[in-house]
């Protein structure tokens, strides 16, 4: 198999002495020598003594791994930062994190915020920036989880890991992405940040309702509600109130504080409720 | 991109008798009985050498698994032109040995120090010509009168291939001890052999 080596390899150590290299009862400079003629040399490699038993082991615990399909990039990168690899290959298949979700998300934001510095920071577009930012991770998380929308539904259907604690998982990666996306928006806004940094809490008030209401309505319907009623708010704000910046203002962000504070509890309790095995 | 190529182009039949390099290309093609066969030839000699540098057998057969499997990942990487197959698995193993030594923080348990000896077998020089003789040859005295310590030090960097900080990581020593002591084996050799 080798014939290259063995040519080039003129001398070949005697097979006691290849053999008490195995067992460890040679030289230094013995050790050495025949080191270097076994790197050259595939005869006298397979030569060498060896356990079947320690053989036929380690190669059932290779061929383990390697019959496993090789998990996607995003599965490793979520794996290094210590999420359980069944969460993992889960979170990597939720619909919403598609491209497609991605792409509208960053397509609006992006809309956005061009907007407002063409017109240098006009407050239509801010107001239009405010209002539709914290809908955003709300119709991420509506489109989660569903048979309207999973191509895998039927599949997670028969799953150990129950619907809702899917729903829950994903929607909290759902959150995080177009959370973390609309904050980069921010922070590309002309003008002071203050201002425009004045959707994060209406975000995270409906983010959370989101996950509340989910527990008891099917999620598209429970996001069209809050949708609704935050439109309606601000429709209100502007049409009956004449303020239409009243839904951002201090004491607003002060009843979404409230809320906030309220929910977290809530879904935390739930999150807990759904996987008892999971917490330390 | 080139894993994606390796798959589409038909690998040739092997068996058994199949030399490292076609086995390395039935494996980039996802063959687990190439891989097989390659560890069949390799796995008992690179535990022996390994165990020579490690005396923590799990830590040994650790190695020897993750690399065989990075072996089954990479085996698109291997360019025959580069080396032997034997080297290539080789320098995976003692890569990974060391890695998972450097994971379990502990003080490596290094097999008795004057066994810590290797070749680096990518060469072919004429340094390696008189390495196959060592045992007989002018060489094989200089590196016998050397002490224990500085023999460790050249034979993991010069003849095991290793980088500094790998050798350090094996040896459990800092890299300037590496440093100084390889240059004092070889000040010392120089003066043997002259």
């Amino acid at each position: 198999m080798s014939g290259m080596s063995e040519m080039s390899a003129v001398w070949h150590p005697p097979a006691d002495l290849v053999r008490r290299y195995a067992t460890g009862g040679l030289d230094p400079v013995q050790v050495m020598s025949v080191e270097a003629h076994l790197a050259r040399c595939g005869g006298c490699r397979t030569a060498l003594p060896y356990e079947p038993e320690w053989l036929a082991e380690s190669w059932e615990r290779i061929e383990d791994v390697v019959d496993r399909p090789w998990p996607g990039l995003g599965v490793r990168v979520l794996c290094r930062f210590g999420v359980p690899e069944h969460v993992a290959g889960l979170l990597s298949a939720t619909p919403s994190l598609s491209r497609a979700w991605l792409v509208a998300v960053i397509s609006v934001l992006g809309f956005a915020v061009g907007s407002a510095r063409v017109t240098s920071g006009d407050p239509d577009a801010l107001l239009a920036f405010l209002v539709v930012a914290p809908v955003l991770p709300v119709a991420g998380v509506a489109m989660a989880y569903g048979r309207a929308v999973d191509p895998a539904y039927e599949m997670q259907a028969a799953t150990p890991l129950s619907g809702s604690r899917l729903f829950l998982l994903r929607a909290v990666a759902v959150l995080t992405v177009a959370l973390g996306l609309t904050a980069g928006a921010t922070l590309l806004f002309p003008g002071p940040l203050g201002a425009s940094a004045a959707w994060l809490l209406p975000a995270l008030a409906l983010s959370l309702g989101m996950l509340v209401l989910s527990g008891h309505l099917p999620p598209l319907l429970a996001g069209s509600l809050l949708a609704a009623g935050w439109f309606g708010a601000v429709l209100i704000c502007d049409g009956v109130l004449h303020d239409r910046f009243l839904p951002f203002q201090p004491a607003a962000q002060g009843l979404y504080g409230v809320a906030v504070l309220v929910m977290l509890p809530l879904v935390c309790l739930r999150h807990r409720r759904l996987a008892p095995g999971e917490h330390q | 991109m080139h894993r994606f190529f390796a798959r589409r182009r038909e690998p040739p039949p092997i068996g058994s008798d199949s030399d490292d390099a076609e086995l390395l290309l039935a494996v980039a093609a996802e063959r687990t009985e190439a891989l097989k066969i390659l560890h069949r030839r390799h796995a008992p000699w690179l535990r022996v050498r390994l165990s020579r540098r490690c005396a923590d057998p799990d830590l040994v057969d650790e190695a020897i698994q993750d690399a065989f499997v990075a072996v089954w990942r990479d085996a698109h990487r291997y360019r025959p032109t580069k080396g032997d197959a034997a080297a290539w698995i080789w320098t995976i193993a003692v890569r990974r040995l060391i890695s998972s030594l450097r994971r379990t923080a502990t003080i490596p348990p290094l097999a008795r120090l004057e066994d810590t000896v290797g070749v680096r077998p990518v060469v072919e020089s004429a340094e390696d010509a008189v390495l196959v003789g060592v045992e007989h040859g002018e060489l094989g005295t200089a590196l016998a009168r050397l002490s224990p310590e500085l023999r460790a030090a050249i034979q993991a960097t010069v003849l095991d291939g290793l980088t500094t900080r790998e050798a350090a990581q094996l040896l459990g020593i800092p890299e300037g001890t590496v440093k100084t002591r390889v240059m004092r084996a070889k000040a010392q050799l120089r003066g043997f052999l002259a």
